[in-house]
């Protein structure tokens, strides 16, 4: 599940989840409010809990953070590895994410080679090498 | 005794040197002389004619009954039960036609004729006499033509009739004269101050009696008189403004006047008459004349007023709440009359004056308040549009024109600021520590200390009596010593007192030996010494109300601080916003941008060299534009960040810097020297670091050839050492510096390098920047209390100073 109102960059993504040649299906929400709708209805048993999260923070609508807190505040989705992905390296930022219960906070590069890098370590990382709730 | 002014200086000098030589004790105001002194008129009746007194013996003259009687009247004892003549003073014959001893035994009707006697049987029964000397009638049909006063009054079982020429009525024809008091009475019924009213005391005395001087004289709160008004003949010298010593009345002469309205002494040179007989033939008893207007005066006192140059006297008390506040004391130049008529307009103008005293008191007071709450508040009003306490000691009007004092002294923003006379700053110290030990200042709704001596509570205040005597200091900050003190000097200093130095200490009289206003002055002035003016009651409250409006301003200007901290922190959030709006509104096209650039140079390898050059520029002008933003980010972060002050070891922050910029690298082509230990210091450390390391960046890059030496370092705040265009506020404070060999900047330069995103060279030159290093460094420096500023030559090097806040802990 990914949260990106940017097309550019949710086309880097793509392009990273190809290159990192994963068999996931990737869903893309736009808004924050999308997002939460997305993910309730996965919930109601019709489809799979994704198994990754991604948020931007600066969305139309419920923002990142938003998400990030319903989720949380969410049993069903309490065990959810959350990813923020933000153009924002404010402190102010970082430290709200991981305060309300973020597992990683990434600041997008500008470089495209630098972000396409970033995005393949991420998939790598949550979907390769660690141990997620089956 | 007789009572009056001068008279009772003389009684104060004569009590002053028993006291100084017999007995050597300090205070001697209500001291009695031994019991066992042998008296020269022993157990017999006395009489001031026929034994006198002397230096020895003047605290044991019965003034009450000196058995002798003024020479320009007669008086007549009767027994209250039948009216006989038990005593008659010994010129009868002369004032009323028969002698004394053909008196004696006698019925009253005798002298008076039947019809009075029967009057005053009836006055006996029907007025309340006793003690209350009451005109009686005129007699008229004597004998050797003279028409006399009679008034009447009732002591111990007897009736004291006094006999005294109708006089004046020339000068007062009946009907005018009372027209004159009652107009008299009529002008002080509006007193507006308590010196203007006691002028217009004096003036309408001195109008009805003719005296040539008339003064109202009043007691101070330690009990000195001042004399406040004076009315008197163009020959006399002025004595007004004159303070005369406490002891110069003594206390059992303020006493007599609780009991008496006026006491006369028209011929003070005149001889005093004898009763006859000196006792009284019922009881053996000297006659009380403690009411009677013919009573004879003390030796003592009419000497001294001879020896002043007066042959009459007349003094009335000013009675304030039963408490003797001040005399009316008139002289005259020769011997004169005091006819009862004159005597009761006198008696009643002294009344009048007691009743509207205290309104004229309360006008004063009301117009000290008013003036004092008037400047006070013009005060807080200056202090408020200047925003600072400052205002109350620096304009006219100061502080010094409300409160009446010699000096304040005000602290605030830790130090004093003063006015007038007082004392040095170190005294003021010393002080101020000594006065915030004293309760009475803890005090939550009056907290304010009073004291007219000053030396005697406070040992370090000796020494300052000649300004500082009297202190009236409340304080407004605690927390942060807020204090206001006003000061008075010793009295004795502030006032003119009567008694010239120049006269000799010691005058022989006929009576003995006398003291002269001199001893009387000197014995005064211990009293005196170390002692200021009291500070009144509407003063205390003045300085009170003062220090609330100084509480307000305090407060107001408290309120202004927050709602300006409200405002930083909404601007503060704005620019946060805006910073955002840089970050990600920005960024994200930048992003973009980027990636189709990149997409470009990755899928069209067919694309000619010419535009695969385009885009690599289009692509690091994107990443450029990433750097300045995330500077601009950086910049808007440390003006606004909180900084964590703590001892740092700057060894290791210059240590962590220079490993953060890689200067250790073996290819580094830089070598950094610090050529001693940097001190610990109180600062941020993270953000020296990033001082130093922008610095030491700076001086990397700029090198001359291929290698930068590069020295950091600090000056002390007491070394010597050259400090080129340090500014002052630098002065005194430690001083660091990060020195280079670089290519230097040029001196017109030395502002324009702080500015942000401004460069000195080519983008790509030295190793390429956004400019922002200075500028934050500037911004991190100005955070800590400090200043930047650099020297520089061109093609020797460059070095960068900097401070930090002062607070240096080794």
């Amino acid at each position: 599940m990914v949260l990106e109102d940017c097309d550019e960059d949710f086309y880097t993504l793509q392009d990273a989840v190809r290159f990192a040649t994963l068999p996931h299906c990737i869903v893309r929400a736009s808004s924050g409010d999308e997002c939460l709708l997305l993910l309730r209805d996965e919930s109601n048993g019709q489809k799979d809990l994704p198994k990754l999260v991604l948020l931007d923070l600066h969305t139309p609508g419920d923002d990142g953070r938003k998400v990030l807190n319903e989720i949380r505040r969410d049993d069903r989705f309490k065990t959810l590895p959350v990813i923020v992905l933000s153009t924002s390296d404010n402190p102010i930022d970082i430290k709200f994410c991981y305060s309300n219960g973020a597992n990683a906070y990434h600041v997008k590069p500008v470089d495209h080679g630098l972000h396409l890098h970033a995005l393949q370590q991420i998939f790598n990382y949550w979907l390769g090498s660690a141990s997620l709730l089956v | 005794m007789q009572i009056k002014l001068f008279k009772l200086s003389i009684a104060g000098f004569i009590q002053h040197s028993y006291e100084l030589f017999a007995k050597k004790a300090r205070h001697i105001m209500n001291k009695q002389v031994a019991k066992d002194f042998t008296l020269p008129w022993g157990q017999e009746p006395y009489s001031a004619k026929r034994h006198g007194v002397t230096l020895k013996t003047c605290d044991s003259e019965p003034v009450n009954t000196p058995g002798c009687i003024q020479a320009h009247g007669a008086l007549l004892v009767l027994r209250k039960s039948d009216l006989q003549i038990l005593q008659a003073s010994e010129n009868t014959l002369e004032i009323l036609g028969v002698a004394a001893g053909e008196l004696l035994g006698q019925p009253v009707g005798r002298v008076v004729g039947i019809k009075h006697e029967e009057n005053l049987r009836d006055m006996l029964e029907q007025k309340p006499l006793e003690h209350s000397v009451t005109y009686a009638f005129t007699l008229s049909e004597l004998t050797n033509g003279r028409e006399l006063d009679v008034c009447v009054h009732t002591i111990d079982g007897v009736a004291v009739l006094e006999f005294e020429t109708t006089g004046r009525t020339e000068s007062h024809p009946e009907g005018n004269f009372f027209m004159m008091v009652q107009a008299a009475v009529g002008r002080l019924q509006t007193p507006s101050s308590i010196n203007t009213f006691c002028q217009q005391v004096t003036q309408e005395i001195r109008a009805i009696t003719g005296l040539d001087r008339v003064m109202a004289y009043r007691f101070h709160a330690d009990l000195h008189g001042e004399v406040i008004a004076e009315s008197k003949s163009d020959a006399l010298e002025p004595l007004l403004g004159l303070h005369y010593p406490a002891t110069d009345i003594p206390q059992p002469a303020r006493e007599i006047y609780k009991r008496l309205w006026i006491r006369p002494l028209p011929d003070a040179t005149g001889p005093l008459v004898e009763l006859l007989p000196l006792a009284n033939p019922d009881n053996g008893k000297a006659l009380d004349m403690t009411f009677c207007a013919l009573r004879g005066a003390s030796v003592m006192y009419t000497e001294y007023l001879a020896n002043m140059g007066a042959a009459a006297s007349l003094t009335m008390p000013i009675m304030r709440d039963n408490e003797l506040w001040g005399l009316i004391a008139c002289q005259h130049n020769s011997p004169t009359h005091f006819p009862y008529q004159i005597r009761a307009a006198c008696e009643l103008l002294a009344q009048v004056a007691s009743l509207q005293l205290k309104t004229a008191e309360y006008a004063e007071q009301l117009a000290y308040r008013l003036k004092m709450e008037n400047i006070h508040h013009q005060l807080a009003v200056r202090s408020a549009s200047e925003g600072d306490l400052l205002a109350l000691t620096a304009y006219q009007p100061s502080l010094l024109d409300a409160i009446d004092a010699g000096g304040v002294a005000l602290y605030h923003l830790n130090r004093w600021w003063c006015i007038g006379n007082v004392p040095e700053t170190v005294q003021l110290d010393a002080l101020a520590n000594w006065l915030y030990e004293q309760p009475e200042l803890e005090s939550s709704d009056r907290p304010i200390f009073v004291t007219d001596t000053l030396a005697s509570l406070c040992p370090s205040a000796v020494g300052l009596e000649d300004m500082a005597s009297g202190v009236l200091a409340t304080v407004f900050s605690r927390r942060r010593r807020g204090l206001l003190i006003w000061f008075r000097p010793e009295t004795m200093q502030t006032v003119n007192w009567a008694g010239n130095p120049d006269d000799k200490p010691m005058i022989s009289g006929p009576h003995g030996m006398r003291l002269s206003p001199r001893v009387s002055f000197e014995l005064f002035i211990e009293s005196v010494r170390g002692r200021s003016l009291p500070w009144l009651e509407v003063e205390i409250d003045a300085a009170l109300r003062l220090r609330l409006l100084i509480l307000e301003l305090v407060i107001s200007r408290g309120e202004r601080l927050t709602e300006l901290n409200a405002d930083l922190t909404r601007s503060n959030e704005e620019l946060d916003a805006f910073a955002y709006v840089a970050s990600h509104d920005l960024k994200e096209p930048l992003r973009g941008i980027h990636r189709y650039a990149h997409q470009l140079l990755e899928n069209a390898k067919s694309t000619d060299r010419e535009n695969q050059v385009r885009v690599n520029n289009l692509m690091r002008l994107t990443v450029r534009m990433d750097s300045l933003l995330d500077s601009l980010l950086h910049y808007s972060r440390v003006g606004r960040m909180d900084l964590d002050f703590e001892d740092a070891d700057l060894n290791a922050v210059v240590e962590d810097a220079i490993e953060m910029i890689g200067a250790r690298r073996l290819n580094s082509e830089c070598s950094i020297e610090i050529p001693r230990l940097m001190p610990i210091f109180n600062c941020d450390q993270l953000r020296v670091r990033e001082i130093y390391s922008n610095l030491l960046t700076n001086a990397q890059k700029y090198k001359r050839d291929n290698h930068a030496s590069i020295e950091v370092g600090y000056i002390a705040a007491d070394e010597q050492a050259e400090r080129p265009n340090a500014p002052a506020e630098a002065a005194g404070k430690m001083i660091f510096y990060v020195r280079d060999n670089g290519i230097g900047i040029e001196q017109r330069h030395f502002e324009l390098v702080f500015r942000l995103f401004k460069r000195m060279h080519g983008r790509d030159d030295y190793g390429g920047g956004v400019g922002a290093g200075l500028t934050i460094v500037q911004k991190l420096v100005q955070r800590h209390g400090g200043q930047v500023w650099l020297d520089s030559n061109i093609g020797i090097g460059t070095t960068f100073y900097f401070t930090l806040s002062s607070l240096s802990v080794s």
